[in-house]
């Protein structure tokens, strides 16, 4: 396999995941609840 | 000076025992007889740091103490602005980073009264985990010759343990403040995402990114984090949480402290010497009143897989430039890993900044109700030998690379803090080491943890032969 093709391979792969692992995610979720998360300004919510 | 840790120096500075110019002396000495081997800078600034000490000397005399590291020489990875130094990040362009205000955490260390000794050989833009540098040399492992000394901050890592001076700061997006302080046998942390500013430093990836301190041990590195971090007005991500006083807490022992050993991914795929050597140190951590026990975790390998792409994709973004203008003035590993994060649409990043928020949430429920602090190995094998990694192709080299950081990777994803600490040597004389992993904002307790295990294990009153 081209050095190009391994690249493209590697890259599918980690689309795959994320695709799959998106599929459970709440439409409550965003990016700044990481942060929230870490302060502790946010209480664990059920959608897990 | 080489014997004698971070805190020593201070203290020996402070009790008049050591003046500033005696202490740079003796680290450039080292610098001068051994850089050549260990190529731990990039830019050493000598006329600098000895005028500085000169001054900081004078001060002393005076009865004016600046602050907790009068006098004491350190190092700052080559990300790190600093007023009057070039910072390649690693590159062949020597002014490749430039900022309208120095590196927030490195103007902290100076003002708390530290000399800089200059700037620090790096893994090519931080990208990579064994210090490899085609522009400016692979540096070079201090326990044993021809091996990695890990990255990308390997200069830190290396010249902490080289003695070229007291302590260091590093960056770390994937693990790259661990890993060479794993593969040299310092101690390294990645504090809590936001603890320390990053304002003045390179960024590789802004979601990811955590600047720390190396050095000889949890003492050294409670002492620089006191001093550096704090909520910082340049840099909207850091936290402006009060810090608290790390080192009034580091004597109080671990007694009662939860440990948990994974049952799960942390084990996985790790030479046996280092599996021993973890789990060696969990016993004298019970040995000293820590209840140690086995957990299993919420996949690690999902947050992985999620922090890789955002890195991949931020970093790309970041650097696009110089990939699109000047490719060839790329190592060709590093090209390889930016043309792979210029494909990644904004559908699945945006995804994978949705799923570090829920994945981090369901971690700190899982795990933290059950331990107080995690233990893992930090790297999966002992330093490589560079023999081994330098002919392989582009994409072995950085998938090894990959797995080399598998086991860091995931706490830049959840953002909570992770000390790396040294627990032996294998039969041929290179670093173990391992992982303490808390709550956010948690430093405090692996600093303490840190400290009790290397005042009993002794570890760190080891140093190599150069």
């Amino acid at each position: 396999m081209s050095e190009r093709a391994q690249a493209q391979a590697e890259r599918a792969g980690m689309l795959g995941v994320i695709e799959r692992l998106a599929g459970e995610l709440a439409l409550a979720e965003e990016p700044a609840r990481f942060i929230a998360a870490l302060e502790s300004e946010e209480e664990v919510p059920s959608d897990a | 000076m080489r014997e004698e840790s971070l805190t020593a120096v201070a203290e020996a500075i402070r009790a008049g025992k050591l003046s500033p110019v005696e202490a740079v002396g003796l680290c450039l000495e080292r610098v001068r007889k051994w850089d050549g081997r260990i190529r731990a800078f990039v830019t050493l600034d000598e006329e600098g740091a000895l005028h500085s000490a000169r001054v900081l000397e004078a001060e002393a005399a005076a009865g004016h103490w600046r602050g907790p590291l009068h006098g004491v020489p350190l190092g700052f990875k080559d990300l790190c602005h600093l007023q009057g130094l070039s910072t390649s990040c690693g590159t062949s362009i020597p002014g490749y980073f430039t900022s309208a205000q120095e590196c927030t955490a490195a103007r902290r260390l100076l003002e708390g009264g530290a000399v800089s000794l200059g700037k620090l050989n790096m893994t090519e833009l931080a990208l990579g985990a064994f210090g490899d540098n085609a522009h400016h040399g692979d540096a070079d492992n201090p326990w044993r010759a021809g091996h990695a000394p890990g990255g990308s901050s390997s200069g830190s890592g290396a010249g902490v343990a080289a003695g070229f001076f007291a302590g260091a700061v590093g960056s770390d997006t994937g693990g790259s403040i661990r890993l060479p302080a794993a593969c040299c046998g310092v101690v390294g942390l990645k504090p809590t995402y936001g603890r320390v500013s990053r304002a003045g430093a390179m960024v590789l990836s802004w979601s990811m990114d955590h600047l720390g301190p190396l050095a000889w041990t949890a003492r050294d590195v409670a002492l620089m984090l006191q001093v550096m971090a704090g909520g910082d007005a340049a840099d909207a991500t850091a936290s402006r949480r009060a810090v608290p006083d790390y080192l009034a807490t580091i004597d109080g022992g671990i007694k009662g402290v939860r440990v948990g050993l994974p049952e799960n991914y942390f084990f996985q795929g790790v030479a046996d010497e280092m599996t021993a050597g973890v789990r060696r140190a969990a016993r004298q951590l019970e040995d000293l009143g820590a209840h140690v026990g086995e957990i299993r975790l919420p996949d690690p390998q999902h947050m992985t897989d999620v922090a890789m792409l955002i890195a991949r994709a931020e970093s790309s973004t970041l650097h696009a430039r110089l990939l699109r203008e000047q490719p060839e003035a790329l190592q060709p590993t590093v090209r390889a890993r930016l043309e792979l994060g210029m494909g990644i649409p904004a559908y699945d990043y945006l995804q994978a900044l949705r799923l570090r928020a829920k994945l981090t949430r369901a971690f700190m429920r899982d795990v933290f109700e059950e331990v107080d602090v995690l233990l893992t190995p930090v790297i999966p094998e002992p330093a490589p030998a560079w023999a081994s990694l330098k002919g392989a192709t582009v994409d072995e080299f950085n998938a090894r690379s990959a797995r080399f950081s598998r086991l860091t990777r995931p706490f830049n994803g959840y953002g909570i803090p992770a000390l790396s600490v040294p627990c032996g040597f294998t039969a041929t004389g290179l670093p173990l080491a391992f992982q303490a992993v808390g709550r956010p904002f948690d430093e405090g307790l692996l600093l303490r943890l840190g400290h009790a295990y290397q005042e009993a294990a002794g570890w760190h009153l080891r140093r190599p032969r150069l």
